[in-house]
């Protein structure tokens, strides 16, 4: 079964390129477009791996990631931090942080390194 | 030599021959017959030498004596006794009398008794000169020694300072003429309060007061021995920061801050004082300017963090599109690339908008006006926008008053701040997931001497916090896309007409942007 990824972001032009470059690699994908939404995702879809932007409107990146580590099921989901602005202060057991613009192909090798 | 002699005698017989001898031996004589008259004559006369009888009537020979001595003891007294007096010889002795003649009086021992009387008060005086001498000498040289050890210690101390001050400017460029060009009043006091130098701007704004008093510059309280700076520092051997006005030359008055510098002498004693007084105003001035500068720069200058944030959205969204187009083609997946197309579109649009806004805002230009007809104008704002609003499902309503008539604007500016806020309305109306329909409402009309343009849309609305903060910069409520700068030259582009720009919103409902502009440019700008 291919592994899950959870894609979070508020711009739907990020969100389609992370879903085609991550399906592109033999994952399959799953998105929110606020870190509300991200919190149902999660749990219905249960991720393997979670990419997550750090600001977005109404709840803040880090916030989603605090709510996440509370939650006993999921807090030992991967997460991978791609954002434009400093997010290693916030969100500390980040698997990796990823600075936008990025490099498709160094994702992709660090989310095989984290969920194969 | 003073040869006054003073002879009491009761009897004349005595007195007469005792004077003519006494004359010829050059003495000046004056007699009395008693004691109250002797007196008398001692006073007025002070004779060096009393010679007297002892057994007088009255006031006899040894009171004589013991009031004589009583107000002048440097008076020699010599006693003439009678015969068989030995008693009263002896105790005229212990009064201090110096000597004693017995009657008959005998020329050869007078001249004895008056020899020593002489000889002693030789002696005193001597003595007393060498005396009055020596405590002079002394006092001269104690006096000589201190002034030299003074003078040392403070050539010493301005040795050091100067060579301090010699150091320091060493370093600056410009040597030591930079001290006489900082912007500060420098001047150097002394322990006596004095001013002993001054630097050239002091000379030149407050006069050359080397010489006067510390205190003298200064008005206020601070114009007082005790209170100037100096003053200050010497009592307490500690540098002192004072707010002091002082007086110019020409009369000004002008606040200054003074910070002053003891300097010690090799004992540790502060022996000069270092007064630097910084001209307030001219400090204030900087310091308003500096803040001017920095709130200009701010404001001028890009918080890069905050616009590089939208910047690198951007970016990956670019990416992000032209991923989809190279993959696309390389799967042969048509709709992959299409959609590839248009993410790289709206990017592209993007992009372009914020390096408007950027490039608008970067650079302040002064507003090219021009008269032009309302709904005109309106029209064409609205036609730039109308079909990227229609693409997205989107109805759109333009209401124009036809009669709105011309009004004076600068067009280019103005259409870039219509088109934010109409953007705005668009993003909020994807934005809003709840709506099935969504409309946004473009109105310009006529109020009086007015035009107004109304925008109206129904997408997510703002909550109060947004609404506050809307036109500030930087701030944006969205997030990724947003750079925090449309409103911001929106609004400012209006203020700019001398126009008003106000907004009411219910979030989750609609949001309305109404801005008012005169019809004629505003005289003064």
């Amino acid at each position: 079964m291919p592994k899950k990824i959870l894609i979070i972001d508020d711009d739907p032009v990020i969100v389609k390129y992370l879903k085609a470059v991550f399906s592109d690699n033999g994952y399959a994908t799953c998105s929110a477009g606020s870190s509300m939404e991200g919190l149902e995702v999660v749990k219905e879809e249960k991720p393997d791996l979670i990419c997550l932007d750090l600001q977005m409107p109404g709840e803040w990146g880090p916030r989603f990631y605090r709510r996440l580590r509370k939650d006993k099921e999921l807090k030992d989901t991967p997460v991978i931090v791609v954002s434009g602005i400093d997010g290693d202060h916030a969100i500390k057991d980040a698997v990796a942080f990823v600075k936008k613009p990025f490099d498709s192909e160094k994702l992709v090798g660090i989310v095989k390194n984290t969920i194969g | 030599m003073d040869k006054k002699l003073l002879l009491v005698d009761d009897e004349e017989g005595i007195r007469k021959v005792l004077s003519i001898s006494l004359s010829d031996s050059g003495y000046e004589v004056f007699t009395a017959e008693n004691g109250e008259q002797a007196l008398k004559i001692f006073r007025e006369h002070s004779p060096p030498i009393v010679l007297t009888d002892i057994k007088m009537p009255g006031m006899d020979g040894i009171e004589l004596l013991q009031k004589i001595k009583a107000e002048n003891p440097d008076t020699e007294v010599i006693m003439i006794t009678g015969h068989g007096d030995m008693d009263l010889a002896i105790k005229s002795l212990k009064y201090r009398a110096i000597d004693f003649v017995s009657k008959p009086i005998n020329d050869d021992v007078l001249e004895i008794a008056l020899n020593r009387a002489h000889e002693k008060i030789l002696m005193r005086n001597k003595l007393r000169e060498y005396t009055e001498n020596l405590e002079e000498l002394v006092r001269e040289k104690s006096a000589q020694l201190i002034a030299m050890e003074r003078q040392v210690a403070v050539g010493q101390t301005v040795e050091g300072l100067s060579a301090a001050m010699k150091n320091i400017a060493g370093d600056l460029e410009g040597g030591l003429n930079y001290f006489n060009e900082m912007p500060c009043f420098v001047s150097i006091h002394n322990r006596d309060l004095k001013v002993v130098a001054v630097n050239q701007l002091y000379r030149d704004r407050l006069g050359d007061k080397t010489g006067d008093n510390s205190w003298e510059v200064y008005s206020g309280e601070n114009a007082d021995d005790a209170l100037c700076p100096s003053a200050k520092t010497f009592k307490t051997q500690k540098g002192q920061r004072t707010k002091a006005t002082v007086k110019y030359a020409n009369g000004r008055q002008t606040p200054v801050i003074v910070h002053t510098a003891p300097i010690r002498n090799q004992t540790g004693e502060v022996e000069l004082v270092v007064e630097i007084a910084a001209d307030i105003a001219e400090v204030n001035r900087l310091r308003t300017q500096v803040r001017e500068l920095q709130d200009h720069l701010s404001s001028l200058g890009l918080k890069i963090g905050s616009i590089s944030h939208g910047i690198k959205s951007l970016l990956t969204g670019l990416d992000g599109g032209l991923y989809l187009v190279d993959s696309g083609f390389a799967k042969q997946d048509q709709a992959r690339v299409r959609e590839g197309w248009e993410a790289v579109k709206i990017t592209v649009s993007r992009i372009r908008k914020m390096v408007q806004n950027v490039l608008f805002f970067a650079k302040e230009r002064e507003l090219k006006w021009e008269r032009i007809s309302a709904v005109d104008f309106a029209g064409d704002v609205a036609a730039s926008l109308e079909t990227k609003i229609n693409d997205q499902d989107i109805e759109f309503v333009c209401n124009f008053d036809p009669s709105m008539g011309d009004f004076e604007v600068d067009a280019g500016v103005m259409r870039i701040a219509l088109i934010n806020i109409l953007e705005n309305a668009l993003d909020a109306c994807l934005e809003d997931g709840v709506k099935k329909a969504h409309k946004i409402i473009f109105g310009a009309g006529r109020d009086q001497d007015r035009i107004f343009f109304e925008i109206t849309d129904n997408g997510i609305g703002m909550d109060r916090e947004t609404r506050e903060n809307l036109f500030t910069l930087f701030f944006s409520s969205k997030g990724n896309k947003g750079t925090g700068l449309g409103l911001f030259i929106t609004k400012k582009i209006i203020e700019q007409h001398g126009g008003k720009i106000s907004v009411v919103s219910r979030p989750g409902v609609e949001s309305r942007f109404r801005i008012v502009l005169p019809n004629r440019f505003p005289a003064v700008m």
